[in-house]
């Protein structure tokens, strides 16, 4: 797709594309040194990979216990799901819903829309474009919240520190889970959403 | 390398161009083609930018310098600041954990900070800091991986959840916090790219 005209990430300047499809030749620009690319490179392989590892990722996060409290009494070992059903059977409805949005809804959406995305680039390139790219945009904007339970974690386990009286401490859940986080937000910047318009009626007019 | 015109606006989302017009006060222009946001009428100055950036860095040393919160049981307290939060982790064997936390809620609100200062205050003079193109695209960086709001909903939330298990009371830094994501967020929307604008 060869559209003539690049935006530069950077600094907003528009330049005519020279080097096409060649893929030897890298263009900058010219008023801020920024590299201009039609596609960002290897955009469905680099979303592919890092989809795939998040959603391995994601069960060991959700089977391993994120957090692990110890009391005179007794020693407990919490889950993701299970630390919100304790927070559900408390009568914190609200912040059970909070937390289940962050740690549970955001990262399947975000591991399944783009999963969808990439895999409809290649094989229903004209289906619904525009919901298709909005999809984009909303794992854009709500990508940040599924890192909120693993801050609540890191924040239990530097507070509670009274030794056998009661301590937290991160189980091997929450790394697992700090990973998803991180190859889910990779995954979402590799994808270039660009690809959702190749070959479209208006791809390199001007509006 | 052919330069095209200046008053040409390429959408981030999905690469179609458009002739640019400035909109209207309080107004945003998008894309015809996937309705992504091509630009707003931009209300802020460099000079309101700077100030704002100078408040947030301010409150953000204050925010990582002063307790997130108290805990109190049988007669003992427990308090922790944010980079103690950080070093608590990294010294129980949760070193990815730390460096994931460490890297977006305090590098790079600092970085986003702090680069901005070190460019807006020669641009608000009318100069152009060396390696101001570097610093923008850092600035960009700093922006992807910043998640102050995220940590600040997590301290209140970490807060209601040891209520029930001791005397849990909110620091300094809780309230420092709160200051620092809604001045982040006024900054942010300000964008990047109109520091270009004042580059001659």
């Amino acid at each position: 797709m060869s559209a003539g005209l690049l935006g530069c990430e950077s600094c907003g300047l528009v330049s005519a594309d020279v080097v096409g499809d060649d893929p030897t030749r890298v263009q900058h620009c010219p008023r801020c040194g920024h590299v201009l690319r039609a596609t960002k490179p290897f955009p469905l392989q680099r979303t592919w990979a890092c989809v795939i590892a998040a959603a391995i990722l994601y069960v060991p996060a959700n089977v391993l216990p994120v957090m692990v409290t110890t009391s005179a009494l007794q020693r407990d070992e919490h889950t993701l799901l299970g630390g919100i059903h304790e927070l559900w059977l408390d009568g914190s409805w609200g912040l059970a819903a909070v937390v289940f949005v962050a740690s549970i809804a955001v990262p399947v959406l975000k591991i399944a829309v783009l999963a969808l995305l990439a895999w409809t680039v290649r094989r229903k390139p004209a289906w619904r474009r525009l919901e298709r790219a909005r999809l984009y945009r909303l794992i854009e904007v709500v990508g940040h919240w599924s890192m909120l339970d693993v801050y609540v974690v890191v924040l239990l386990a530097a507070t509670v520190r009274f030794g056998p009286l009661a301590s937290v401490s991160a189980g091997l859940g929450l790394l697992s889970f700090a990973g998803v986080v991180v190859l889910t937000l990779l995954a979402t910047w590799s994808f270039d959403p660009r690809l959702i318009w190749r070959d479209h009626p208006a791809d390199g007019r001007l509006a | 390398m052919v330069r095209a015109e200046q008053t040409l606006v390429v959408c981030e989302q999905c690469g179609l161009a458009h002739r640019w017009q400035v909109p209207a006060e309080a107004a945003v222009a998008r894309c015809t083609r996937c309705d992504a946001v091509l630009g707003r009428s931009h209300r802020l100055s460099i000079d309101s930018i700077l100030a704002l950036t100078v408040a947030a860095a301010a409150v953000y040393l204050v925010a990582i310098n002063t307790p997130l919160m108290t805990l109190s049981l049988r007669g003992s307290a427990e308090s922790a600041t944010l980079p103690e939060a950080i070093a608590l982790a990294w010294q129980a064997g949760q070193e990815i954990v730390a460096v994931v936390a460490a890297v977006t809620a305090l590098l790079a609100p600092a970085a986003f900070i702090a680069l901005r200062l070190y460019v807006l205050f020669p641009l608000s003079v009318g100069k152009k800091a060396p390696g101001f193109a570097w610093c923008v695209r850092l600035l960009h960086q700093a922006g992807r991986w910043n998640m102050i709001e995220v940590f600040t909903i997590g301290v209140l939330l970490s807060l209601v959840r040891l209520a029930g298990l001791a005397e849990a009371s909110p620091g300094p830094a809780l309230f420092a916090l709160g200051a620092v994501t809604v001045l982040f967020a006024a900054i942010e929307s300000a964008g990047l790219k109109h520091l270009w604008w004042h580059i001659k």
